[in-house]
């Protein structure tokens, strides 16, 4: 049983960030100089504490917390409920972590509008908390939408023409995303009358064959993978992340992409998972989509040359993966997303908050541009390095415990072949990240007739923090990404994957046993964390050394890359919002099409 | 006839989708966001409605009448709220955009044009 | 994507969708007569448990108040962002001084658009009022109370003056007053647990049915959020009605 003191903490994680946002609000003009920023850290750190102590304490029993202290009346679920497990709980401390540093980052960015964005982002932190704590669908919703208005909120921070232009593609697709979500949730009460999770899962399960089930997942699962930047509903995420100032955009592809695809996860396992059809679709049409997510996004990747927008396809191409992960059944799959979850945010946290000292010591963002001029500021160029290692598959940290857990599950299903995927996507974007380390910081990799294709603006962040401040929090969050193995993550975390399986869906209704955790599976192809890093360094090299290579090669690979495939992918992200919106059709038409199968073959 | 209400809302949906799409300026796509948004307010709507029963407030009736559910009703509420909000930031934008740019045309207006 | 490839594809895709959307209309439980177990359950015990009679506001304030508190700090969110935007680009500084109309000619208002717009102002703030104030006894409560005064503002500009209006509707006071309402929302979330309570319990004493004060918590989240809405809507429409206005910076828009 869980301890009565830590029942106490269960709404903190929510509540104490909004208090102080609230408080900065009212206060803020008044406060004198860097206090919002130091409350803001404050809030942040005391939610990765709160964070902590609810998943230590949530190894032997989820904690149920009824909102309101309204508990069920029978059968109906009146109120609210939160059930923390301890997976849920690693991953809140871990996103309120990256807060913390997007804050210390942030430290003296934002002049002169009183304490707003730090009000934004501590909203933007208690909705993210409040997310993956809950266990009811519609309050589910709300936060999902608190995480959307704040984040088009914060994408329009910097006033000039591009972001707002970002910020409305971003508004208008995920604004239709939360219709469909709601559509979904319509849908599902109207079969169950409930909104809790454990009841709809129980209501659900006699109504197995319904194509209303199916339907309501459908459209939920389609609204979270807008927000997911899943293909084919990704168009938006590189024009809005692109343009976001550095600290926001950490928690972008840090967190909430992220976020929205575990969200899928969450409301799969804890409710429609009764649901045979579903099932069929989750091992089908979703572990498809993140296959050609991975790939496509890791292609994409290579094909930038604006820096922000290469490590935006990097992320869609990262949450791929972690849709492959989410689709595969069982605890050792889930095990591997959370690991892969947390390495990723905070490799990307890193390298997003390396594009911002890049914009801030040397003025530009384009590759290209800076090739050389990022000398002065090299230890962003080691840290640009390191996390390109990370990313592109070295065998040492959450992210490799991550992508070995989820090929150990492909293994054991006999679906080997989506390692490839892994394999194409993970070195497609470590490569890119070493390409442009390699350029930007030690000058390699000229192209005859740069400066013609030059940037159309030249963009710069405030430029007047010291290097050390805004080093400090990449360092911090790199050294974690690769320490965390030292510590037995792994068995921890697939501890806590098997009890979140066993307990999470039931426990608001039913009192749960003990949960057996499976043992650390071996590694089924151990070369191939050696394969993707040899192949992500030879991408970079090869972009790299064009001048040395023989002339005859180096046209072949230009004309190839000039082919029709690749061009089409730059060409379908445009920038135009009706083509995404007409993209969101063609994958709701995909997801017809598929329920429809699936619901025959049942 | 049960079929009415459904309709409606995949008319709406489709109607505001048309309008999405084929905009060539942006409050008049605002505006067709609000249309789709009608259509989840009719579907959370029908979903909790009754024949026969009267409105959940029961300040001049026994507690015990028949009435709609209230919870769906709560839940309009707040996707109102949701619209409300979600609609001023983004006129709040475009108003920007024409400031900045001096159109307002979806079509003309591309992030990252390179 | 020309308009034409956009609409044939979208055409397509409704087409292609068309059978599985048929099939789930098809399936969804009988309109209107189908179980609604959870609307069943409020409508028979939110009387008796918190002596209302909205069961609306009930849901809202009590039952669901989690969500409330969500709902209520978009609100502040969204607010806060077009603040940001539209405050931002001509400067704090300027906000609280009324902006010149530019070159467009000023109308002066006819006589009969003052004398409505000064009969109505009160009726409209004091209907606004009572529904703020009746929200767990008939249909009402601070969202929609709130948004009745904030529009009922608005006719203050539209009947007297610009300059006026600025004059009475202050930014710095409004702008606290949605902070406040935040505030004591999450206050009444965390308040009960100072009394051993859970979060967003409600802890008041809860008055008899029917009358004014009753409901306990729900009062307060009432208050709060009806603070918050018509300082943020009021705080909106200020903003839009400045962006009108030339400034002493940049170009008429």
């Amino acid at each position: 049983m869980i301890a009565p003191a830590t029942d106490v903490l269960a709404p903190l994680p929510v509540a104490v960030p909004l208090l102080v946002g609230a408080l900065l609000l009212l206060v803020g003009k008044v406060l004198p100089g860097r206090v919002p920023d130091a409350l803001a850290i404050v809030a942040a750190l005391a939610v990765v504490a709160i964070d902590a102590r609810l998943a230590a304490h949530t190894t032997r029993g989820p904690l149920v917390y009824w909102m309101g202290h309204w508990q069920p009346h029978g059968e109906v679920t009146l109120g609210i409920g939160l059930v923390i497990d301890e997976a849920e709980a690693i991953l809140a401390a871990f996103m309120a972590l990256l807060f913390a540093a997007s804050f210390i980052f942030a430290w003296g960015y934002f002049e002169d509008i009183r304490a707003f964005f730090h009000v934004l982002m501590l909203i933007f932190l208690a909705a993210m908390q409040g997310f993956c704590l809950t266990h009811d669908l519609f309050n589910l919703f709300v936060w999902f939408e608190v995480m959307s208005v704040t984040a088009f909120a914060l994408t329009a921070y910097r006033l000039e023409a591009d972001p707002l232009e970002g910020a409305l593609n971003f508004t208008v697709t995920n604004t239709i995303g939360s219709f469909l979500i709601l559509g979904g949730i319509a849908l599902a009460y109207s079969l169950a009358g409930l909104l809790d999770f454990g009841a709809l899962a129980r209501s659900l399960a006699q109504h197995a064959d319904d194509p209303v089930a199916v339907g309501a997942f459908c459209m939920i699962a389609a609204g979270l993978l807008i927000k997911g930047a899943a293909i084919p509903f990704h168009f938006w995420l590189a024009d809005a992340h692109a343009v976001a100032p550095s600290p926001v955009s950490v928690i972008f592809s840090g967190a909430m992409v992220p976020l929205a695809l575990f969200g899928l996860g969450k409301v799969y396992w804890d409710v429609f998972e009764t649901v045979p059809p579903v099932q069929l679709l989750m091992r089908t049409l979703i572990l498809g989509l993140g296959v050609t997510t991975a790939i496509v996004g890791g292609v994409a990747c290579l094909r930038q040359r604006h820096l922000k927008r290469l490590l935006a396809f990097s992320t869609i191409s990262h949450g791929g993966i972690l849709l492959i992960g989410l689709a595969l059944p069982g605890p050792v799959s889930l095990a591997g997303v959370l690991a892969y979850f947390i390495g990723h945010g905070l490799v990307k946290g890193a390298l997003f908050m390396v594009a911002g000292i890049l914009l801030a010591t040397a003025g530009g963002i384009d590759e290209l541009w800076l090739r050389g001029r990022g000398r002065a500021s090299w230890p962003a160029g080691v840290a640009m390095a390191v996390a390109g290692l990370l990313l592109g598959g070295a065998p040492l940290g959450l992210m490799d415990s991550g992508s070995r857990l989820i090929g150990a599950a492909a293994a054991m299903r006999g679906e080997d072949w989506i390692l490839i995927a892994v394999v194409l996507g993970t070195a497609c974007t470590g490569g890119a990240v070493l390409r442009g380390a390699g350029r930007i910081f030690l000058g390699l990799g000229e192209i005859a007739g740069e400066e013609a294709r030059g940037p159309s603006e030249v963009e710069s962040e405030k430029p007047d923090r010291p290097l050390w401040l805004m080093m400090l929090p990449v360092t911090v969050l790199l050294l974690i990404a690769i320490g965390a193995g030292l510590f037995h993550a792994d068995e921890t975390i697939l501890g806590a994957a098997a009890r979140f399986l066993a307990w999470d869906r039931i426990a608001s209704i039913e009192p749960v046993g003990p949960a057996t955790a499976a043992a650390v599976p071996a590694s089924s192809h151990p070369f191939v964390p050696w394969l993707t890093l040899g192949l992500a360094i030879f991408i970079a090299a090869h972009e790299l050394g064009h001048a040395w290579l023989p002339r005859s090669w180096s046209r072949a690979s230009r004309r190839v890359l000039s082919g029709p495939v690749f061009t089409a992918i730059d060409r379908t992200h445009d920038g135009a919002v009706g083509d995404y919106v007409v993209w969101i059709l063609i994958g709701l038409a995909l997801f017809s099409v598929s329920s429809a199968a699936a619901l025959h073959a049942g | 006839m049960s079929f009415v209400p459904w309709a409606t809302v995949a008319w709406l949906f489709a109607v505001g989708i048309y309008g999405v799409i084929t905009s060539r300026h942006y409050v008049h796509l605002i505006g067709c966001l609000t249309v789709i948004q009608s259509a989840t307010y009719i579907t959370l709507l029908s979903v909790g409605y009754r024949f026969g029963s009267v409105a959940p407030i029961f300040h001049s009736r026994p507690p015990s009448t028949p009435a709609v559910d209230p919870v769906l009703q709560a839940l309009v509420l707040t996707d109102i709220v949701v619209g409300a909000t979600v609609t001023a930031l983004l006129l709040a934008l475009t108003l920007q955009v024409h400031k900045k740019r001096g159109t307002v045309n979806p079509e003309r207006l591309r992030p990252m044009r390179q | 994507m020309t308009r034409k490839v956009r609409l044939l594809v979208a055409a397509l895709c409704a087409l292609v969708s068309a059978p599985a959307i048929a099939v789930v209309i098809m399936h969804i439980p009988a309109f209107g007569r189908h179980p609604l177990p959870y609307g069943d359950a409020i409508n028979h015990l939110a009387g008796a448990q918190r002596h209302v009679t909205n069961m609306v506001s009930a849901v809202n304030f009590d039952y669901r108040a989690f969500d409330t508190l969500g709902e209520e700090l978009m609100l502040v969110a969204a607010v806060t962002g077009t603040l940001v935007l539209l405050r931002g680009r001509r400067g704090e500084s300027l906000s609280d001084r009324a902006a010149q109309a530019g070159n467009r000619p000023v109308c002066e208002r006819s006589e009969a658009v003052t004398l409505a717009c000064r009969f109505f102002l009160p009726l409209i703030t004091t209907f606004g009022i009572y529904v703020i104030l009746h929200a767990q006894l008939t249909p009402g409560g601070g969202f929609q109370g709130g948004a009745i005064v904030a529009s009922g503002t608005l006719l203050i500009y539209l009947g007297e003056s610009y300059r006026l209006w600025r004059r009475l509707v202050r930014s710095r006071v409004l702008d606290m007053l949605e902070a406040a309402g935040a505030l004591v929302l999450v206050l009444c979330g965390l308040g009960p647990m100072a009394r051993g309570g859970a979060f967003l319990q409600n802890v008041l004493p809860l008055g008899q049915t029917g009358a004014l004060l009753s409901g306990g918590l729900i009062l307060v989240e009432n208050a709060a959020v009806a603070l918050a809405v018509t300082a943020g809507f009021i705080l909106l429409l200020l903003e839009f009605l400045e962006e009108t206005r030339a400034t002493c910076e940049g170009k008429d828009p």
